[in-house]
């Protein structure tokens, strides 16, 4: 049931991973909100969303997707902590990334027919279950990282 | 207001209290969120209730990314007072959005296919909201660790006498130590000469703890080196009078040298600790 619906906003997703990606970085590059991004390699940044929106598919039908989001997640949210990104703005990233996918699909009006604003309803659902999962994730990440910082250093000393 | 966002938001604030309920029935046990197992029910529907009344003057708003800021703040704020982790702070506020949601699906608030169309875009205003939100209650509290680690580290840096002598520069010190250990030796030779007896060795504790704040357990030089001279200059001038005292003396200084000194170790060690974590 729940393929019938979301399928036409994932296959979208997939098809475009590197477009949605660009746009994305296009605005995370000059978001406010993301600065420790300004001065990111472009073609790093294009990696990590694209990396992310071609493996929507499998994370959106997947039948336990907090395990999948915690396998792909737990390395994403280490990697940013190394790069020394702010969580608020690592949460920002992802905000965005969901929003772009559904920027995306609103500009290429998928969901135009009056009968399709229901896949659209359930599509968006699913997708903010997803990202929420990620952000709690990243979050819950960045934390144990912190106290394993400070651990650490206290066993140095 | 935007028309096709009035309804929810009526929805929201009218039943706030049954959905505050039931998202803190959820919180309350959910495994995500097991800070929120042992407070007060009545204090988590209060903060539930007040997100959701609170709801409405947001989607009111012109700037709702600024009307936002003084409630997410005051969010972020109990949250850390609470001790709750950020982690579960914001699947708390997921579930508060789920909830919302939930019970407005639960009413059947969206049917016809014009109330479909009204259903998608009031689901993207209410993300929208909840996204400046879940940012900057993030911002807020990591704001707030890094406050309270800071206030932390003003406690250390008082103690280091940061602000004080201890700012000045290592070659300023040693020759400031320098002068307090001469005027310590004529201080010695002077009573020790003279043949008197009063305590002035009292006054050797202030080059012995301004060693241990500035160089920690290196700073036992001073101590020793005050010992020494104590020793010597007794040995050398009051070869009648007993030993006994200034011995004393001269191992007290030593020992509280070595205290201060391990004890400004652990303080420096602190504030390296929290280094990291600095505004």
């Amino acid at each position: 049931m729940m393929k019938a619906f979301a399928s036409k906003l994932v296959d979208l997703t997939q098809k475009n991973a590197e477009k949605i990606a660009w746009q994305w970085a296009k605005d995370v590059k000059t978001n406010l909100k993301t600065n420790s991004y300004h001065d990111a390699p472009e073609e790093k940044i294009i990696n990590q969303a694209s990396e992310f929106y071609k493996n929507f598919q499998e994370m959106f039908f997947h039948e336990a997707p907090f395990q999948l989001a915690e396998d792909v997640f737990t390395k994403y949210a280490h990697e940013r902590y190394a790069e020394g990104v702010p969580l608020h703005e690592t949460v920002y990233a992802m905000i965005l990334m969901r929003r772009h996918i559904w920027l995306y699909a609103e500009f290429q009006t998928i969901f135009s027919a009056e009968v399709e604003h229901r896949k659209a309803v359930e599509s968006l659902s699913r997708t903010i279950l997803m990202f929420d999962y990620i952000v709690y994730i990243i979050s819950r990440e960045y934390w144990k990282l912190i106290k394993m910082e400070l651990s650490k250093k206290e066993g140095k000393h | 207001m935007q028309a096709y966002a009035a309804k929810l938001i009526n929805l929201i604030e009218s039943k706030a209290e049954n959905i505050a309920k039931q998202w803190a029935a959820d919180v309350m046990k959910h495994n995500r969120t097991p800070s929120y197992h042992s407070l007060s029910k009545d204090l988590v529907v209060e903060q539930g209730v007040n997100f959701y009344r609170l709801f409405r003057q947001m989607s009111l708003a012109e700037v709702p990314y600024e009307e936002a800021k003084s409630f997410s703040w005051k969010y972020a704020e109990e949250f850390y007072q609470q001790k709750i982790p950020l982690h579960e702070a914001l699947y708390a506020l997921i579930l508060m959005r789920r909830h919302l949601w939930l019970y407005a699906e639960f009413q059947g608030t969206f049917v016809t296919a014009l109330e479909k169309q009204q259903a998608v875009e009031s689901l993207n205003r209410t993300i929208l909201m909840f996204d400046y939100v879940s940012y900057q209650v993030t911002e807020k509290y990591q704001q707030l660790t890094m406050e309270g680690v800071n206030k932390k580290l003003g406690i250390v840096k008082t103690f280091l006498m940061g602000k004080l002598i201890g700012g000045m520069k290592n070659t300023y010190k040693l020759a400031f130590m320098a002068v307090l250990l001469i005027a310590a030796g004529i201080l010695t030779y002077y009573n020790h000469t003279a043949g008197k007896v009063v305590v002035f060795t009292h006054l050797f504790y202030i080059p012995i703890i301004l060693a241990a704040v500035w160089w920690g357990k290196k700073g036992m030089l001073v101590p020793i080196l005050l010992a020494i001279i104590l020793i010597a200059s007794h040995s050398l001038f009051l070869k009648d009078a007993p030993f006994t005292d200034d011995v004393i003396r001269a191992v007290m200084f030593i020992i509280m040298g070595g205290v201060v000194g391990w004890l400004m170790d652990s303080v420096k060690k602190l504030e390296e600790l929290y280094e990291p974590f600095k505004l």
